[in-house]
């Protein structure tokens, strides 16, 4: 009997993916929004919450935003002008380090979640680019418009840049990223993001 | 019974800043708390702000010793845009135009101050207040404060030309200040879904053409700019507050509704110096651009009411 129940549900699974997946495909907010379902299930999982699951839950995390994001392209529109003149073996670990500390960031945020709603309020795409826009109704005074920028790839849509209350991310940084630039040099852009790394 | 000491302590306040009529006394410049939201707001606000700790020291240094960063910060834009040619990334990307910082070793030093200033008083301070009173009640304050600075909104917004927004915030102060106890609950955005609209002098001034000139990180104030500044100045004449009858009342309001913001925003500043690398120019990039963000909006609000 077990068996039979387990090879029903794989197989529905199976079925289900097949149908849902290329529909979704297709649809930024679509796509947002799994994931951020995906994420808050996640975050308010109880079962997840004891301190022996915090590895997993952490994981489990870890795999719902990386996925979403398109990493290379956070980072080049980040160092802009000075992503050409790096190294392939150079842009790798500029990902990786950049990544690393915009996820971490990213999940601190996601860790406060405290009930706060979401409201999808639409979609515009442009070719291969896309934007969605969301509010995040708080308990506070005001509501917080955020704006998802997305990018097409393979058919699948990934974020390379998020915009909260008209700030973009990509933007500050790359701010950051040239007055550094101007100022030192890639090494040292280098090493103060792995310090900004290192557990504390 | 604990909700009776709220609406007592609130019809107090209430009472305190009721009895207004000009003396025309001069109390301090506005503490204008640029109070965005949560989240990332939190960038644009994280007004109280500055390098504490050796770790962010170490950033900071090598930046101060070196004031070549005002002409460098406005190359910026124009050199990203001509070199950009080589990807496709600015296409949907709005140019990450900077702002003019000439004054940036005194705000770098302001910065500092603020910082510490956070970390030193105004943290321990709101943790030590925020255990002791329900977010709630925070929350009560805060659109208490809010509901007072109507006027500046509502004529901003004349101002702006941004009729339904005057509107709006006619129908909130009658609404929230009535029904809404003084204010303390947000009627207007919890029932009729009216939010609360975002004008001040400061916009209206970007509404009307003027540009920001260039960025200033006041103490204890914060992020401005020269346009804030003197927006900050014309808002300051629509606060009631301003003619409270005594300065003593005025300079004992101001730290409170200070330390009340900061306990509902307690942990955004330094998640915001967690991310950044450098967190005296994240936060100057992310005030500049929520701000010119705003006044967009405005415009947007003109053409299409």
């Amino acid at each position: 009997m077990k068996p039979t129940c387990f090879t029903r549900g794989v197989l529905s699974l199976f079925l289900v993916g097949a149908i849902t997946v290329p529909l979704l495909a297709a649809d930024p907010m679509e796509e947002i929004k799994q994931t951020t379902d995906k994420i808050l299930s996640i975050v308010t999982n109880p079962a997840l919450k004891t301190p022996s699951k915090t590895v997993e839950r952490e994981k489990l995390l870890h795999q719902a935003v990386y996925e979403r994001f398109d990493w290379e392209e956070v980072a080049r529109r980040a160092l802009a002008t000075h992503w050409a003149k790096r190294t392939a073996e150079e842009k790798r670990e500029f990902v990786r380090l950049f990544s690393e500390l915009l996820e971490r960031t990213y999940l601190k945020k996601v860790e406060d979640y405290s009930g706060e709603k979401v409201l999808y309020e639409g979609e515009t795409k442009e070719g291969d680019y896309a934007t969605v826009k969301v509010k995040i109704i708080t308990k506070k005074e005001k509501d917080i418009p955020v704006e998802y920028r997305l990018k097409k790839e393979e058919n699948n849509w990934f974020i390379y840049d998020v915009s909260i209350e008209g700030v973009s991310l990509v933007n500050n940084y790359r701010t950051q990223f040239n007055s550094i630039l101007l100022q030192s040099s890639y090494e040292e852009l280098v090493k103060r993001l792995r310090e900004k790394n290192e557990p504390k | 019974m604990n909700r009776v000491c709220w609406i007592c302590f609130f019809l107090a306040l209430y009472l305190i800043m009721l009895p207004g009529p000009c003396t025309g006394s001069q109390p301090p410049e506005a503490p204008v708390s640029v109070s965005p939201s949560d989240e990332l707001g939190a960038m644009a606000i994280a007004m109280k702000p500055p390098e504490p700790s050796g770790e962010a020291n170490s950033f900071e240094s090598p930046h101060t010793d070196e004031p070549l960063l005002s002409a460098n910060q406005e190359d910026e834009p124009a050199e990203i845009a001509d070199e950009d040619t080589s990807s496709t990334s600015s296409e949907l990307e709005e140019p990450a135009r900077g702002i003019a910082d000439p004054l940036e070793p005194v705000n770098r030093a302001f910065f500092h101050f603020n910082d510490k200033l956070y970390f030193w008083v105004l943290k321990p301070v709101a943790t030590g207040y925020k255990a002791v009173i329900p977010e709630d009640g925070r929350v009560g304050v805060q659109n208490f404060f809010s509901n007072l600075t109507t006027p500046a909104r509502l004529v901003n917004c004349l101002l702006q030309v941004r009729w339904k927004g005057a509107g709006n915030e006619a129908v909130r102060f009658l609404l929230n200040t009535t029904l809404g106890m003084a204010g303390f609950l947000d009627l207007g955005r919890t029932e009729l879904k009216i939010q609360k609209q975002e004008a001040d002098f400061g916009q209206t001034l970007g509404v009307w053409g003027i540009g920001p000139a260039f960025y200033i990180n006041w103490p204890i104030l914060g992020p401005s700019t020269l346009r804030e500044t003197v927006g900050y100045v014309g808002d300051f004449f629509l606060d009631p507050r301003t003619y409270l009858p005594s300065q003593p009342i005025y300079y004992a309001i101001r730290p409170f509704e200070l330390v009340n913001e900061t306990s509902l925003t307690l942990g955004e500043y330094e998640s915001l110096k967690k991310a950044a690398l450098d967190p005296y120019i994240a936060v100057r990039e992310a005030y500049y651009q929520y701000r010119q963000n705003k006044i967009g909006k405005s415009r947007n609000r003109q053409n299409n009411p």
